[in-house]
This record gives C-alpha cells, sequence and structure tokens, in this order.
C-alpha cells in the first residue's frame, strides 16, 4: 500500500512540475498529436457502436426487431439505399449523438439484466419500447428521418399524388413523419390503435 | 313420409340459412392487424372518408353482392386504378401479404361493417 501511494506522489510531482528539458513548443506537440490519437480512437469506438453488426450482437435486436426490419423497404428497396438501426436511433451530430449513447447504458442494463430476452417478454414490452421510440423522434421532429427524407425534396412528379398531396398537407400542418409512419421498420405493438380504425 | 320431407326442408332451410355467415366468417382482430401493417387506415377510416371510402360505406356499398369478396380480393392484389376522394385515379397499394387467406379476412371484416 505505502508503495503505492509513493508511486502515486511521485508521477505527480512530475507531472506539476515545470519541464527543464523539453520546450514548450514540442510539449505542445505531443498533446496535440496525442489529441489527435485520442479523439480519432473516441470516435472510432463510437462508430463502431453505431454498427449493423453491433446493434444486432445482442439477441434481443437480433430476433425481434432485425428480423422484421428486414421484410421492410429500409432494408431492401428499388435504389438499394439501406436505412441500418443507427440511421434511425442515433443522432449524427456530435451533442445528441452523446446524450443518446449516454441513454443507452440503460439498454446495455436491460440486455445484462435480461429485461427482454424472451420473445415473450419482448412483446409484453414492445408498445412500451416502441412508444420510447416514438415519443423521442417526436420530441425531436423526426430529426433522424430529415437525415435522409427532406419534404422540400419530393417531386410531384415522381411520388404518387395521394401521397404527394398528403406530405405537403402534413408540413402545412406542422406534423412530423413519425405522426403517420408509426410501423415503417418494424412491427406495431398488438395494443396499438391507428386512431381512425375506430 | 310427410314429416321425413318437412324435416329434410327444415335441415336445408337451416344449412342455407348458415353457409353464408360461414362463407363470410372472419377474425376481427387478424383483420385489423394486417390492415395496420399496411397503413390502410391511413387513407380508409372505419367510419370515415379519407382519401379514400371509409369501410363502412364499402360494405354498404356491396351489401347482398355475391361477388363482393372476389371483388375487393383482386382490388387489394392487382394494384388496380382507384378514384380518390379529390377525383384522381391512382393505382390502389398493394397489398403486402401473399396469404390470400389473410387477405379474404380482411375483405370480409370490412364486408361485415
Amino acid at each position: 500500500m505505502n508503495n503505492k501511494v509513493n508511486v502515486i506522489r511521485r508521477v505527480w510531482r512530475f507531472l506539476k512540475q515545470p519541464s527543464s528539458q523539453y520546450s514548450v513548443l514540442l510539449i505542445a506537440a505531443v498533446c496535440f498529436i496525442g489529441g489527435i490519437i485520442f479523439w480519432g480512437g473516441f470516435n472510432t469506438g463510437m462508430e463502431a457502436t453505431n454498427k449493423l453488426e453491433f446493434c444486432i450482437s445482442c439477441h434481443e435486436m437480433r430476433d425481434n426487431v432485425y428480423k422484421e426490419y428486414k421484410e421492410t423497404i429500409h432494408y431492401a428497396n428499388r435504389t438499394g439505399v439501406r436505412a441500418i438501426c443507427s440511421d434511425c436511433h442515433v443522432p449524427k451530430d456530435w451533442g445528441h449523438k452523446m446524450l443518446r449513447k449516454i441513454q443507452a447504458s440503460q439498454e446495455v442494463w436491460g440486455t445484462l439484466t435480461g429485461f427482454v430476452d424472451t420473445p415473450e417478454k419482448f412483446e409484453a414490452h414492445r408498445m412500451e419500447l416502441a412508444t420510447n421510440e416514438w415519443n423521442r423522434m417526436k420530441a425531436s421532429d423526426s430529426r433522424e428521418c430529415r437525415n435522409c427524407h427532406s419534404l422540400e425534396a419530393m417531386s410531384s412528379t415522381v411520388q404518387k399524388q395521394a401521397a404527394y398531396q398528403n406530405h405537403m398537407k402534413s408540413k402545412a400542418e406542422g406534423k412530423t413523419c413519425i405522426d403517420c409512419h408509426k410501423g415503417i421498420a418494424h412491427n406495431l405493438p398488438k395494443e396499438y390503435r391507428d386512431p381512425d380504425e375506430e | 313420409m310427410a314429416y321425413k320431407n318437412v324435416f329434410s326442408a327444415l335441415i336445408s332451410l337451416l344449412v342455407l340459412l348458415v353457409l353464408p355467415l360461414e362463407a363470410h366468417a372472419f377474425d376481427e382482430d387478424t383483420a385489423r392487424t394486417l390492415a395496420r401493417k399496411n397503413d390502410c387506415f391511413m387513407c380508409h377510416g372505419v367510419d370515415k372518408r379519407k382519401d379514400g371510402p371509409s369501410y363502412r360505406s364499402v360494405a354498404e356499398k356491396y351489401r347482398g353482392n355475391k361477388d363482393a369478396e372476389a371483388k375487393l380480393v383482386n382490388h387489394l392484389i392487382s394494384g388496380e386504378v382507384a378514384k380518390f376522394t379529390d377525383g384522381h385515379l391512382e393505382e390502389h397499394k398493394i397489398i403486402n401479404t401473399k396469404d390470400v387467406d389473410q387477405i379474404k379476412n380482411l375483405v370480409n371484416w370490412i364486408l361485415s361493417l
């Protein structure tokens, strides 16, 4: 124990003392390059957690929502543009991304505690999980949808007339994508009711 | 003998009454689930006319029509052109399932309204 304390004291003394051997420029350069390496490493690690393979490394995702998503237009379509998990569920800009990643630690906890580790548990919690995501998307004005889709970029000549009219109407009414497009990539919960089905 | 004839007639009448009901049997939950999955309610309310007619008005239109089921099943699988509420013509969305029984179930639920 004494040895450990002595080592810590010696290191701290070394770090505190002004340099007598190395120039400020050299120290600054080393810090600059070290910072780049650290930042690069940090972001590489962060982006690794955005890959599809990382998401489906948890069987809860692989056996439930991933299977459903593979049947949808966001997985395979006419133009070969595929949206993966992070495209819709992780913000692109750094600030929101960091917040989401911190939030996602709850999901790690959920995996460790087996919150939805069986199909039955997953179905029992599907409405809760879906509602969380819908609320998050609504609060951000469907920010992740808008990474790829833009109402302004929709063509009235190429898009089907009814769809185009509804999109322009939603723009005028201040609606957001998730208001109408629930269930676009995963099965709707059995408890979900469309407002117009009654 | 007369009794047997009356009895046979009664049985035949019963079968004729029950058979149409059996032909249009449906599971409402399954029908609604398929409709939700295909965004049918985006254009058709049960009571509300939207881009397309309400389902209740569809049921009214086809009441008593013995070809109703076949016509509506074809409507959902063929992508045939439909007239929208605002008058424009557009291909109806093709339902995203190959299970004909599921499609018939949905159609029969609509026709029951």
